[in-house]
């Protein structure tokens, strides 16, 4: 079949907005597939199979976008469709002040595929739903877990985008993801596990990372460490070194870096609700973000990450550039008509959830580089701290400063070795300065590509799929043991 | 797409099913939004969509699978393939099948309001332009949207049931940025002839005018004064409590027992879809009616919400909310209203010694779920009070506090508003919560 399903569709669409007076536009078709399994107690809480076909159009009129969107495939339909994107951009024109847009000219014809090793179609659907009742069964057995479940999600999306620069350009991508999780109760307070991280391993793939994520081998495991925390001592409050699992730095890099760093949200596009950024355009170059070991870098073609394409939303081809360099910042998160205003090439960040939504900034795969030391060496000189595994909570302001993460489980360290669990760890600081207390970082050895599948930002909200690759981390007299008052 | 046809569609796609009890949810929606920045519209866009949902029960086992694809041969695949799915679930003896016919319901007045149905981008535009004069009266910058939407839904199924609601919805929010502060005001409605952006506008540019040069407070506990917009987001972390799921599986604070008092005596919470400010869907989503459910009765906790599955789990009642998400969710009371008092805002404002008023909250969490302790920061227009005045703009603050002891020392204002956090359409006046703790500070 050709890769080229949709393309009479756009022209038709393309040819409408022209013909209503777009001075540019494009089609952007999607026909996604999402299966989902969950297990929980003993019962398959869900079993389902979505698919999900539609085309958005994009038209630019006099500085100006419209946005329209529908899964009506008729000529009709198509026609309908352009004009609404046109008559959108015309309304928005008559009372912009500013321009926010200039017409794209780039033009790429091209086709891209996630490699799959092991496509989930061949995973019959009877053995995926055995094996996830193996494995919830598994985190069930201490005995004060009162619920335990297991999911796998697997995703395909089939994307076509056509411009009318000539574009043409499509691209099916793999996404899949696993999770096992715990829940203890007693004494009046409930503790909950999961593995891996705290969603569970999402990267791009087939049903090579389910297996990835060895559900099996450490089911038990969480289901035990759920019911010792509540017989766990508290994390107690005072400001010493911490030291980070990868998913948790993943998180880090995600809430304090990632979304600070979007050049949309710097300009006050996301103002009234996910809010600013304290990053300035003039600060690139001259802001020490961290420390001289932290370096963050755009990868959209990372093997394994959730937001690896060909090509972004708005038929950008995807690139690699540094966010942050030697603890320097070094860039941004970038659209065309956001990176013009910076006099750069865009760097291909731009993604919509699906075919209904607006495409827009969106965090992709941002990746914290790793260190030059085995992940047990990050307790050698460690005298006082704690080490906090999975994340459990997470809030921070709408200038991305003022941050409270807090873990699912932590360890007390003292003198270079891992003592006892301690429940509810959890810590807060500044962002630019705990990433300059940022003093070691794990090597290549546990670097996992750790994809994050429902990041929200825009209006209508958008969950977005994303990866901050990351390895464990250590930061030095970091305030620990907020938020309890007793 | 109208209900008439929407419901053809639902009986045609019902022709399909092949084995067991069938349901068919058929929804669609054409929802536009515009969006602004700096005084000029950035993002500005429009969908809309049709999808059908198959859940199939074969005794005990179920599966499902949906699709936006209408023709014969696409919901005949979708069809067969939720049957598939079914017949690979094990059998669960708790499922009590799904609903049996019953009589259409009315949907609450003023739940579809032409007038929304048919917003144009030009009408949209001329609410943002509003906006943006009232900004630009006070030297300010304006962010924020404007949205109006017309949804449907038809539950069908192989037992009877056939029913649809259509409705409207419309908001406005609007964040007014000067130098150093913001201010925030919004309003959602059913009618888009409701939505005022001169006078939201203008509120939302007092307030940032007024907390200017914003000050830092020494975090603590603070008596604190929540607009609706704030105290609405801190609601919307209590309502996954009264969920049949989270009470058995012992993430709820109510897991400790119905019955029993767990706020003050003036706090009444109860799940009303057909409240005046905010009509809305008069049953689930596998159809069946949704009751007026009293989740707290001053202060004393009634009642949970459930769907067909866990009543029958828990041998209560189906109070009918069942929730949009297919799965393990559970039911969800999206309908909160939250009793108001007798006093004005301003009065309780007058009758504050030393405080803060609150106009919005943003990024909540759960520290801890089960002793709904939350953390989130201020925003958009934060105020020191004293001597029962607003005096000055403060700068912005974390808590970290239960939301259940904030609640047992609490006075609410009259005239509720309602606001929108999630899937929740929040029905609340203003609160005054006499201790509410704050534990650090921005520089903004």
């Amino acid at each position: 079949m050709s890769d080229y399903v949709f393309e009479a569709g756009a022209q038709r669409a393309l040819d409408t907005a022209v013909a209503r007076g777009a001075q540019y536009a494009d089609v952007r078709f999607e026909d996604g597939r999402s299966e989902s399994i969950e297990v929980r107690n003993g019962v398959v809480a869900a079993l389902t199979d979505e698919r999900s076909c539609g085309y958005g159009v994009r038209a630019f009129f006099d500085g100006a976008w419209g946005f329209a969107a529908s899964d009506d495939q008729s000529d009709a339909g198509f026609d309908a469709t352009a004009a609404r994107a046109v008559a959108i951009a015309r309304a928005g024109a008559t009372v912009a002040a500013l321009r926010f847009a200039e017409a794209p000219s780039e033009r790429y014809v091209d086709t891209y595929a996630t490699p799959v090793l092991i496509d989930p179609a061949t995973i019959p659907v009877g053995d995926r739903v055995a094996f996830l009742l193996e494995v919830e069964r598994a985190a069930r057995s201490a005995k004060r877990v009162t619920t335990a479940h297991a999911g796998i999600e697997l995703w395909r999306t089939a994307k076509e985008f056509y411009s009318t620069t000539g574009s043409r350009i499509a691209q099916t991508i793999y996404q899949s993801g696993s999770v096992v999780g715990a829940l203890a109760v007693g004494g009046g307070e409930a503790q909950d596990r999961t593995y891996p991280g705290d969603v569970g391993l999402f990267q791009s793939g087939g049903w090579e990372i389910v297996r990835a994520a060895r559900l099996d081998e450490n089911a038990e495991r969480i289901g035990e460490e759920a019911d010792r925390l509540l017989d766990a001592p508290q994390c107690p409050s005072e400001i010493t070194d911490v030291i980070l699992g990868g998913s948790q730095v993943s998180l880090q890099i995600h809430e304090s870096c990632g979304h600070a760093a979007e050049l949309d949200r710097i300009m006050g596009w996301e103002a009234n609700f996910s809010g600013t950024s304290f990053l300035d355009p003039a600060q690139r170059g001259k802001l020490r973000y961290g420390s001289p070991i932290v370096t963050i870098e755009l990868d959209n073609t990372l093997a394994l990450g959730l937001a690896t394409v060909g090509y972004d939303d708005e038929g950008a081809r995807s690139t690699r550039s540094d966010i942050v360099r030697d603890g320097l910042l070094s860039g941004f998160l970038m659209s065309r008509d956001t990176a013009r205003t910076l006099g750069l090439p865009t760097n291909a960040c731009v993604r919509a959830q699906g075919w209904r939504d607006v495409p827009m900034i969106r965090m992709c795969n941002l990746n914290l580089l790793p260190g030059d030391r085995p992940f047990e060496a990050l307790f050698e000189d460690v005298e006082r701290g704690v080490y906090m595994e999975s994340n459990r909570s997470w809030s921070i302001d709408d200038h991305r400063l003022n941050f409270q993460f807090g873990c699912q489980i932590g360890w007390e360290i003292r003198n270079g070795k891992v003592g006892r669990m301690l429940k509810n760890p959890t810590y807060a600081g500044v962002t630019p300065q705990f990433w300059n207390s940022c003093d070691a970082i794990a090597d290549a050895r546990s670097w996992t590509a750790w994809g994050t599948p429902s990041c929200g930002k825009g209006e209508p909200i958008q969950i977005g799929r994303t990866t901050q690759a990351a390895a464990p981390a250590r930061f030095r007299n970091v305030q620990v043991g907020v938020g309890y008052d007793d | 797409m109208i209900s008439d046809e929407r419901e053809r569609l639902a009986r045609r796609a019902l022709s399909f099913a092949a084995a067991g009890e069938t349901e068919v949810l058929v929804h669609d929606e054409d929802r536009a939004l515009t969006r602004f920045t700096h005084n000029s519209i950035h993002q500005n866009l429009a969908s809309s969509g049709t999808s059908v949902r198959f859940r199939v029960v074969l005794e005990g086992r179920t599966g499902l699978a949906a699709t936006n694809l209408t023709d014969d041969a696409s919901l005949r695949a979708t069809a067969r393939r939720a049957a598939d799915l079914a017949a690979l679930a094990p059998h669960d003896p708790v499922f009590p099948g799904l609903p049996d016919g019953r009589p259409r319901i009315a949907a609450p007045a003023g739940a579809f309001v032409e007038a929304t149905a048919q917003a144009s981008p030009q009408t949209r535009a001329g609410i943002a332009a509003d906006i943006f004069a009232a900004a630009e009266a006070s030297g300010l910058w304006s962010a924020g949207f404007v949205t109006s939407s017309r949804g449907g839904i038809t539950v069908a199924n192989s037992r009877g049931l056939l029913d649809s609601f259509d409705g409207t919805d419309c908001g406005v929010n609007v964040k007014q940025n000067a130098p150093d502060s913001t201010g925030f005001a919004e309003h959602f409605d059913t009618n888009v002839s409701a939505l005022d952006g001169s006078r939201l506008g203008t509120i939302a540019a007092t307030k940032a005018r007024a907390s200017s040069d914003p000050q830092p407070m020494e975090p603590g506990v603070w008596t604190v004064i929540f607009e609706p917009a704030a105290f609405g987001e801190l609601l919307a972390y209590l309502m996954d409590h009264f969920s049949a799921r989270a009470y058995d599986e012992g993430s709820s604070f109510l897991s400790d027992g119905l019955d029993k008092a767990y706020t003050g005596t003036n706090v009444t919470l109860v799940d009303d879809y057909a409240n005046a400010h905010a009509p809305g869907m008069p049953f689930d989503f596998e159809g069946s009616p949704k009751q007026r459910v009293t989740l707290l009765e001053n202060g004393v906790a009634r009642s949970l919400v459930t769907d067909a599955y866990w009543a029958a789990k828990l041998g209560r009642e189906n109070t009918g909310h069942a929730g949009p998400y297919a799965g393990s969710r559970g039911p969800e009371p999206l309908n909160p209203v939250l009793a108001p008092g007798t006093k004005s805002l301003e009065q309780l404002i007058a009758e504050t010694e030393r405080g803060l008023l609150v106009s919005r909250l943003w990024y909540i969490r759960p520290v801890d779920q089960r002793r709904t302790i939350v953390t989130g920061m201020t925003r958009d227009g934060t105020f020191l009070i004293e001597g029962g005045k607003v005096t000055r703009g403060v700068r912005n603050m974390r808590f970290n506090q239960s939301i259940l002891e904030a609640l047992r020392a609490s006075e609410f204002s009259s005239g509720p508003a309602r606001t929108v956090s999630f899937n929740y359409s929040i029905v609340t006046p203003a609160a005054k919560i006499a201790a509410f703790r704050f534990t650090s500070t921005t520089d903004f």
